[in-house]
Formats: C-alpha cells, sequence, structure tokens
C-alpha cells in the first residue's frame, strides 16, 4: 500500500479527473455516463466486501429496485426526477436494511448462499408480478429527467446530470468510510468477536452498512433507467449481482476509486471486446482467472505498483496480506483449530481496508502444508 | 392419483439432482472450496455423452466414458490452478471458479456451436412404462435405479473405505490429516476429480432427457446450491435427501402453482438457513 | 412471371439509380464520398443465450448487404451490434449507433430488446425493423420508427389452430402449455378463443416460468386430462425441452402434439428427425417456401455459404433487404423518407407477396402449418417437414391496439 494514494483528499481527486476526463477520451457519452452509474453500484458494493467483508450476492436486488422506482415513480405516479432519486433511496436503504437484517444472521458461506438466494426470489417476484414490473418486457418509455425546463436527451448532458450525483456520492461514501461509522466496520471486518466484545452492536453496524451500499446502489439503479429508458427485468437478475461483485474485485476492494476502476475496466473491455469477438465471454473467463492468480488487490494493485515503481518506495506485496490467507476461515461449520504459536504467517496489525475481505478473523493459516 | 405420479416424477428428478449436488458437497466437505465451476462439469458431461453417442459409441460406453473425461479434466485443473486458490479468502474462490465456468462454456460454444442437440435414449430404453392411465419413459426409470445403485456405492465408497475414512477425517482437520503423514494434496486431487466426475455423470444422464445446450450448466448450479444448502454443506445424506425433497416439490408444484415453483423453493432455502443452518444433515 | 418481371423492374430501377448516380455526381462525387458507406446497424444476441440466433441473423444480414452491394451509390455495410441478449446493452448501443450517425437497423430477436430499440429508433428518427414475437411492437406499444415482419400471436394461432381442427374434426379436446409471461398470454388468448368459436373443450392449461427447463411435472398434469391435442406454446430451447419431453413420454402415439412457434430449421436440427416426425409446427418461414425470392436465396445460400438459410438467416436477410429497397425507393437514407417508403410497400419477398400495413407497421405476411417428415422421407439433411398449408390472419391495427402517435 501507498499511504499517499488511498488519502481521501487524492482518492477523490482521482474520481474527479475520472469525470472530467471521460468527456475528452471517450466518443459515447452512453457509455461513459454507464460507467459512472455502475461506479456507484461496485462502490457501494465495496462498501460492503472491502470495508464490512459481506460479500452480497443480492446487488442486483436493490440496483433493479431502483430501476423500477424510476419507471413507477415517472410514469406511475408522475413525480419530479428529484423526487423519484430522493424515493429510490430510501426504498433502496429500506429493502437493503431488511435483506441485511435477515442475511447477517448467518456468516460466510451461509451469509453468501442466503443472499444469493434473496437475490433469486426478488427476481421471481419482479418476474411474476408483472402488472407492476412490466415482467419480462421491463417498464417502457421512461423519460430523461428535466432541467430548467430541458429535457437531458443528449448524452453528454446526461453525463453531466449523472456525474455531479456521482461526485456528490462518492464523496458522501467516503465520508462514510472515514466516519467513526467506517472505522468500526473495519474493526468488524477484521475482527468481528474483538469488535463485538468491546461492545460496538456489530449487528447493527452491519444492517446500516447494507442500507447504506443498498441506497446508493437502487440510485444508481435509478440512473441506469433513466439513462436507457427501460426498467428491463435483467437489472434485477443473478447476472446483475454477479456482475458487479465482479466489478468490484477485478478494481480491487481496497478503495472506493478502485470501484470506479473496475466498472470501467469491465465495461469498456466488454465493449471492446463484444464488437470483435462473439466469444469474448472466454476473454472475460481468463480475465478473472488471471486476476485470481496474480493481480489479488485487483487494477489498483496494478496502479499501486505502478507509483511504487515511479517514486521508488518499496512495492506492496501482490499477494493478500497475511491476515487474509487462512484457507475457508469463517465458513461456519468447521471447528476452527487453535492458532500455532510462532507460525510464519502470524499476522502482523491490519491497516487499511484489504482486497478481498470476507474474514471476520485475523488468524493464522492453520495449514502448514498448503 | 396425479399427485402419486408427480411424487414417482419429482423422485426421478431428484435423484439427478442428487448426482449432480452430491459432487459440489463433497468438494465443500473436504476443501471448504465453492466451486461455481460445478455447473461447467455438468455442461460438459452432457456434451461429452452426446458427441460419443454423435461419433457411433453406445450409449452405454458414451455415458460412463464421458464421466471419467470429465473427473480427469477437473482433476488436472484441480492440480494446475485451483490448488494454488484454497488458501485465498473465498471471494476468490467464487471469481476464479466463475471465470472456469465462462470458459468452458464458451469453449462449448466454439466446439460444438452455440445451437445444441438431442441425445436419443439407448434403443432398448426408449420405450414406456405404462401404468394404468399414466405412462412413464423407461428411460427416467432406469435413472431412478441406476442413481439409486450409485447412490448406494457412493455411500459405502464414503462410509466403509479407506478413502472415505481419509476424506471424512480430511474434512474435519486438514493439518491432523497432514500430521498423520497422508498425502493430503494428493487426496484433495482425488475428491475434487470424483465430485467433478458425479456432475459429469449427471450431466451425461440428463443429456437423453433434456437434451445438450450451452447454458444448462448455468441452471444445474442453481439447483446444486439449492439441494447443498438444504441438505447441508459436505453431507452426503443430507444431498440424497435434499435431493429428492427439491425434486418431488418442484413435480408437485408443477400441479399445485407452478408460477410460484422458484419462488417456493429458493424461499425454503433461505428458510433452512434461518431455521437450521447446518442444513437437514449438516454436523453442527 | 409477374414476380420475376417485378424483381426484374426493382433490379433495374437500382441499376439506373447506381448507373445515373455516376455521370451526375461528378463534382458531387465527393460530397458523396464524405457520406461514406451506408451502414445498416444489425442489433442482435451474438453472445448469451441466444447466441445461436444472433449468428445465423447476422450471416443473414451481411448476405443482404453483399447482395444489394452498394444503395444510393454507397457502399451497404452491416454494423454488429452484441446486444448480448438483454434490453440495457441494446438501447444503450443503440443509442451509440444513432450518435454516430446510423439510422437504418435491421434486428432485435428477443421480445424485451426489441421494444427498448424501437422505442430509441423512435426518439431519434431511426428506422428498426425486427423479426422479434412480442405483439405489443405492433400493438400497444407501436411507434413510428418501428416495423416488423413476424406474424403476430393471433395469426400464428389462427394459422395452425385452427386448419388442425378442420383436419382433425374428431379431436375435441385440447391441452395447452404455456409460458407465463405477455407473449404467452397473447398465444393462448388467441387459442382460447378460437377454442370457443368451434366448440372445442380446452381441457386444461399449465402455466410455467420463462426459467424452467423440466417439463414432466407438466406433461403428467397433461396426461391425467385426457387430451386428444397437445398445443405447446412456448418458444425457442424451451419448446424444444418441452416437445423432447413430450416425446419420451410417449405423448406422440397417445395424441397429437402442436408446436404453434417453432423457431424453424435450427430447430429442427437441435431436435433431430426422429423427435419431429408426425409433430405439427406453426413457423414464420420455411425453406421450401414456393416464392420466387424464396427460392433464389435457397439456391444462391446454399451455393456460396454451403448451408440452407435458416429462420433467423431468412428473417434477417428479409428486414435488412426491406430496408435496402426502401432507400432506394426513397432515394435518400435518412429515417423519415425511409419510413415513408416502408409505409405501405408491397413487394415480392421471402413469403410471396408481402405488404407493409401503414397504420401499425405490420408486414402482412403468411404463416405456415408445417408437419415433420420421417427421416427416410427426407430429400436430403434439411428437408425436416413438409408444409401443410398457410395463410395471412391478422387483427385490424385497432384491434391489435396500435394508436400511433
Amino acid at each position: 500500500m501507498i499511504p499517499f494514494l488511498d488519502r481521501p483528499l487524492v482518492q477523490f481527486g482521482l474520481a474527479l479527473a475520472t469525470v472530467l476526463i471521460l468527456p475528452l477520451a471517450m466518443r459515447s457519452g452512453t457509455l461513459a455516463s454507464e460507467i459512472l452509474i455502475f461506479g456507484l453500484a461496485v462502490a457501494a458494493c465495496n462498501l460492503l466486501l472491502g470495508y464490512t467483508g459481506l460479500l452480497s450476492f443480492g446487488q442486483g436486488i436493490f440496483f433493479g429496485l431502483g430501476s423500477y422506482v424510476a419507471g413507477l415513480g415517472l410514469m406511475r405516479a408522475g413525480l419530479p426526477a428529484p423526487v423519484m432519486l430522493l424515493l429510490s433511496l430510501a426504498l433502496g436503504a429500506l429493502v437493503a436494511a431488511a435483506v441485511g437484517w435477515v442475511s447477517i444472521r448467518r456468516q460466510g458461506v451461509y451469509f453468501v448462499m442466503l443472499t444469493l438466494a434473496f437475490s433469486q426470489m426478488f427476481y421471481f417476484l419482479a418476474y411474476t408480478f408483472s402488472g407492476v414490473t412490466g415482467g419480462d418486457n421491463g417498464l417502457l418509455d421512461i423519460p430523461r429527467p428535466r432541467l430548467g425546463g430541458t429535457v437531458l436527451s443528449d448524452a453528454w448532458t446526461y453525463y453531466a446530470y449523472v456525474a455531479v450525483l456521482f461526485l456528490v456520492l462518492f464523496a458522501t461514501l467516503q465520508r462514510v468510510a472515514l466516519s467513526t461509522f467506517g472505522r468500526t466496520l473495519l474493526a468488524i471486518r477484521d475482527n468481528e468477536g474483538r469488535a463485538g466484545a468491546i461492545g460496538y452492536p456489530v449487528r447493527a453496524f452491519k444492517v446500516a452498512a447494507f442500507a447504506i451500499s443498498g441506497a446508493v446502489t437502487a440510485l444508481a439503479g435509478a440512473l441506469h433507467a433513466m439513462l436507457i429508458g427501460v426498467a428491463p427485468l435483467s437489472n434485477i437478475d443473478y447476472h446483475t449481482s454477479e456482475t458487479l461483485l465482479i466489478m468490484t474485485i477485478i478494481g480491487g476492494s481496497a478503495n472506493l476509486f478502485a470501484s470506479l476502476l473496475g466498472a470501467g475496466a469491465y465495461l469498456l473491455a466488454a465493449d471492446a471486446l463484444s464488437a470483435i469477438w462473439p466469444r469474448w465471454l472466454l476473454l472475460l473467463g481468463l480475465l478473472l482467472i488471471v486476476i485470481t492468480l496474480f493481480l489479488q488487490r485487483g487494477l489498483w494493485g496494478l496502479i499501486e505498483r505502478a507509483v511504487a515503481l515511479v517514486t521508488r518506495t518499496p512495492p506492496p506485496a501482490e499477494s493478500l496480506p497475511l491476515p487474509l490467507v487462512g484457507r475457508g476461515q469463517g465458513w461456519g461449520w468447521r471447528r476452527q483449530p487453535p492458532p500455532v504459536e510462532g507460525h510464519p504467517a502470524t499476522p502482523t496489525a491490519n491497516s487499511s481496508p484489504q482486497g478481498g475481505g470476507g474474514q471476520p478473523g485475523a488468524r493464522p493459516a492453520p495449514e502448514a502444508n498448503r | 392419483m396425479t399427485y402419486l405420479f408427480q411424487i414417482l416424477n419429482g423422485l426421478g428428478l431428484g435423484m439427478l439432482y442428487f448426482l449432480l449436488a452430491v459432487g459440489l458437497s463433497i468438494i465443500f466437505g473436504l476443501l471448504q472450496f465453492v466451486n461455481f465451476a460445478h455447473g461447467a462439469f455438468y455442461l460438459l458431461g452432457a456434451y461429452l455423452a452426446y458427441e460419443g453417442v454423435e461419433r457411433g459409441l453406445s450409449f452405454w460406453v458414451a455415458m460412463p466414458l464421458a464421466a471419467l473425461v470429465v473427473a480427469v479434466l477437473a482433476g488436472l485443473t484441480e492440480r494446475l490452478l485451483l490448488r494454488r486458490v484454497y488458501k485465498l479468502p473465498h471471494t476468490f474462490h467464487i471469481l476464479v471458479t466463475v471465470g472456469l465456468a465462462l470458459v468452458v462454456q464458451e469453449l462449448v460454444i466454439i466446439l460444438w456451436g452455440p445451437l445444441g442437440g438431442n441425445v436419443a435414449p439407448p434403443e432398448e430404453l426408449s420405450g414406456v412404462m405404462i401404468l394404468g392411465d399414466f405412462v412413464y419413459p423407461e428411460y427416467r426409470l432406469f435413472v431412478i435405479g441406476f442413481t439409486a445403485i450409485l447412490a448406494a456405492g457412493l455411500w459405502w465408497l464414503l462410509d466403509r473405505t479407506r478413502l472415505g475414512a481419509i476424506v471424512r477425517a480430511g474434512s474435519e482437520s486438514p493439518s491432523n490429516m497432514a500430521l498423520l503423514g497422508y498425502d493430503t494434496l494428493r487426496i484433495n486431487t482425488a475428491v475434487f476429480a470424483l465430485g467433478a466426475g458425479l456432475a459429469g455423470l449427471a450431466g451425461a444422464l440428463a443429456a437423453p432427457i433434456r437434451g445438450v445446450e450451452p447454458f444448462m450448466g448455468v441452471e444445474a448450479l442453481g439447483i446444486a446450491f439449492v439441494v447443498v444448502v438444504i441438505g447441508g454443506m459436505g453431507s452426503y445424506a443430507g444431498a440424497l435427501a435434499a435431493g429428492i425433497l427439491v425434486g418431488v416439490a418442484q413435480s408437485l408444484m408443477a400441479t399445485l402453482w407452478p408460477e410460484g415453483a422458484r419462488l417456493v423453493i429458493y424461499l425454503g432455502m433461505a428458510g433452512i438457513i434461518m431455521a437450521m443452518p447446518r442444513g437437514l444433515f449438516g454436523r453442527a | 412471371m409477374r414476380d420475376r418481371r417485378a424483381f426484374l423492374k426493382t433490379s433495374l430501377t437500382a441499376a439506373t439509380l447506381a448507373a445515373s448516380g455516376v455521370p451526375i455526381s461528378g463534382f458531387l462525387r465527393s460530397a458523396r464520398a464524405a457520406e461514406g458507406p451506408l451502414v445498416v446497424g444489425a442489433p442482435l444476441p451474438i453472445s448469451g443465450a441466444f447466441a445461436a440466433n444472433g449468428k445465423y441473423a447476422s450471416l443473414g444480414a451481411a448476405f443482404a448487404a453483399k447482395e444489394a452491394g452498394s444503395v444510393l451509390g454507397r457502399t451497404v455495410t452491416i454494423a454488429d451490434i452484441d446486444t448480448e441478449g438483454k434490453p440495457a446493452p441494446a438501447a444503450r448501443k443503440m443509442q451509440e449507433a444513432m450518435a454516430q450517425g446510423t439510422r437504418l437497423f435491421a434486428g432485435g430477436i428477443l421480445s424485451s430488446e426489441a421494444l427498448v430499440m424501437g422505442k430509441e429508433a423512435a426518439k431519434s428518427d431511426a428506422v428498426f425493423i425486427t423479426t422479434a414475437g412480442a405483439d405489443e411492437i405492433t400493438g400497444s406499444d407501436c411507434n413510428r420508427g418501428t416495423f416488423r415482419w413476424t406474424v403476430p400471436t393471433f395469426g400464428a394461432i389462427a394459422q395452425t389452430v385452427r386448419p388442425l381442427i378442420a383436419q382433425m374434426p374428431q379431436a375435441k379436446r385440447w391441452y395447452t402449455i404455456t409460458p407465463q409471461y405477455v407473449f404467452g398470454e397473447g398465444l393462448l388468448s388467441a387459442a382460447k378463443a378460437v377454442f370457443q368459436e368451434k366448440g372445442i373443450e380446452h381441457v386444461g392449461n399449465s402455466y410455467h416460468s420463462l426459467a424452467e427447463k423440466e417439463f414432466s411435472g407438466y406433461l403428467t398434469n397433461a396426461i391425467a386430462a385426457k387430451p386428444d391435442v397437445l398445443l405447446l406454446l412456448n418458444f425457442g430451447s424451451q419448446s424444444s425441452d418441452a416437445l423432447r419431453q413430450a416425446v419420451s413420454f410417449g405423448l406422440k402415439k397417445r395424441m397429437t402434439i402442436v408446436l404453434a412457434w417453432a423457431s424453424g430449421l435450427e430447430q429442427f436440427e437441435a431436435l433431430g428427425a426422429d423427435l419431429c416426425e408426425g409433430v405439427y409446427f406453426g413457423a414464420q418461414y420455411w425453406h421450401g417456401i414456393d416464392s420466387p425470392l424464396n427460392k433464389a436465396l435457397v439456391a444462391k445460400v446454399r451455393e456460396t455459404a454451403k448451408m440452407t438459410p435458416n429462420y433467423s438467416f431468412a428473417g434477417s436477410y428479409q428486414i435488412t433487404k426491406l430496408l435496402l429497397d426502401a432507400a432506394t425507393k426513397a432515394g435518400s437514407a435518412d429515417g423519415p423518407a425511409v419510413i415513408k417508403a416502408l409505409e405501405g410497400l408491397r413487394y415480392a419477398g421471402l413469403t410471396g407477396e408481402e405488404e407493409i400495413r401503414a397504420a401499425d407497421h405490420q408486414v402482412i405476411k403468411d404463416y405456415y402449418l408445417l408437419k415433420g417428415k420421417a427421416k427416410s422421407a427426407m430429400k436430403d439433411k434439411d428437408d425436416f417437414a413438409e408444409v401443410i398449408q398457410s395463410g395471412k390472419s391478422f387483427l385490424s391495427p385497432e384491434a391489435a391496439g396500435c394508436k400511433m402517435a
């Protein structure tokens, strides 16, 4: 890690620079808007994965929910766009809190499976109640927002609208991460038992993290529906959850800018590759394998290495910090072997958010032979 | 009467689901590894059986051969790739196996085309059993019987043999196994290959019922997870009971409330995790 | 004969136009060159679960472009747009293509993506012509920019269920299996209306979800109802699964099986002749259709591409050709001009005489009832079925619910 890069102002500066560079570097305002929208949803996913250690397969629920709020709010209820967006925040928070409240009662892989089950349930709910959601056809004719009497139908004007909201929410998420609340989340991620023993209401904190994440994701979903003019069923399906998770890991879960990086890289690569080769998903699959083997800190890890090279600071280790090395810890059903005294892999203090997450205990690797 | 036949039919489905899920469960039990590529092995098994039959092999040869090839390929994948990943957090287990599943799926499309195909059931089982007003395909009856024998064999393997004892002990405490001088690496590879081979066998057995198409692995993975979670991760008996439970539930729902079939299955899955997180048969 | 003359006339007109373009343009040539090639966007599910359809449709569009060569003095090129079979990428990539100046689009195989792309096209004065199935495309969600070649659910049922009722007067009991979403409901309600009119007993229906792959439960329901005819109202791989499993339950011997909305040759290939023998299929297109354009297409594709055009290929070929012909007729590749040229157009299409209804942009064309042949009766490897009958049945634009803005 390079502390300089993790400073909040530097992080925000990087996000701001990206927002300003995209219009200069890209031809398509639609794709640029999509990058920011997914960047937002991925940052929200990262709040759970990187900061709280919760691997949620249910982010698509909130994204799809936001899309439906946009469709129903703008068209059925005739709400103005800002009111609709606030409503998407509120409903996203509400549903996420409910899903989170149930899911966090289980840990490790059971938690993952619960979020997976919820994601499927919400998909089939949306599918079954087609009177509300439009079923497979989705909700069509969702209008772009108006600003001062003009509809933002031009791609780059809408990009500006999205960009402002993106920066505001990015900064807000940063504030959350840096607050006492955010630091407590890190403490919970690193050692849930200890955080609880100190007296933190661990569950309440996790539910709150879920609510914040769900609110931001739902808002991103609403922005997406206004971008493409439709709230499709596919926004709430399992693949949306999976894609958001993959983007998060590709970027790296070390900080919030990494999330924008992950969303951007995924979307740009998918756009370019799908135009060249119908079987581009094969390359995506290979990319995921390569990231697992060599780039566990994600693309952000690459940047850190590059900066380290330039500034001649010692490069960060590519492999994960030791506390996270440890097979299947916290997965719930196997008794943990006692820590081995003086084991070479005994961790040092765990500082900032690390890649991976999902390991509520900072225990040494239990098996020497692996 | 219809219900009775839906239950019989569900039993047939359930045995197939058991075969599909038991590998996932065993792999999880021993390796603490969540395998999102499990559906890909099922897909591969189905396509290899299809290829075998297309090339003029008898189904009776093609089916076990497909399972064997899948097992070998899975063993190689474990040795060359997945072994390096076990020690990483489970985020990366998911990432690498999702990647692997995508690679397999797209390779299948490249090799066999996107269209899919049909596998005729073996000649001697192509008829139907007539039971009063109802009919049941002989091939599906065979699947029930064959999987039942296989299930018994597997139980014997896991419960009565030295390998089974090693596997069970290994899933209790891998470090002790290493201390006792067992080559856990080789055991891991063998178990992974066995689990994947069973998925491949399920694919090959399902091919005459479902045909083959490149996206069949995704659906299979979803069902396998439901079965494993309901039955209890790492539990052999759980996979059997939950497989049959899910199969029968799905079949009955076709008569009772077909639109809600999936909803009920996932609701059941969430309910089980909440009420008995270790599943029906998981060890506490 | 008349068709050939019409064909000759069109080609002559095109040739004259192209030829006259050269001398007239003299100094205008640079302006023409600046316009560059005429790009037709082909938004298709090239990756994802419907990749099979996307692949052949992409070939069909390319074939039409190659055949046309140049239109209005501009070389025709096809821009494949991968919709991934999902509405969101479809809408986004459509917006991008339009931002780059593309105004003509032929594609959209899935209903959900086609609906969205039609909306996008209408927003920017572009033309989108599709082969997707949902009735709304030329019904409640019709708009100025969207055209559709495929026969809606009403006609698909009328041209399959009605002739079969006439052919089998003793078959009084029908059972249906329906996917639960708008498309399935459309087919089901059309079928119910015919049943009622003809005094057929509808002995039961099973709904299933779009994710369903296992039909044994529904087939058990169907067997219990003891029908004379099993009418499958799902499509694509679901109808293949349902048919495959129905045959394995021995239903072919107990009742007549009808698949109202088959995908064509690609489906026969995936199922094989043994399964299809004796089963009735409703189809939008079949390579055995006796029409001049179709015969020419089949001969040419067999010769150059060593394949027989299937439905995805032929449909995409036809709609791409329609756009290009309309642009030629309009003398312009601008959206509004092409729309005007398409409205009310009568032409010799793949299914014979076809006409684009101006009021709802629906192509009025034949729908086919096929019957699967025995393997021994097949003349070549693609001769899976014979055409039993064909005809045109359409609701009026008002009855279809189209109110064009």
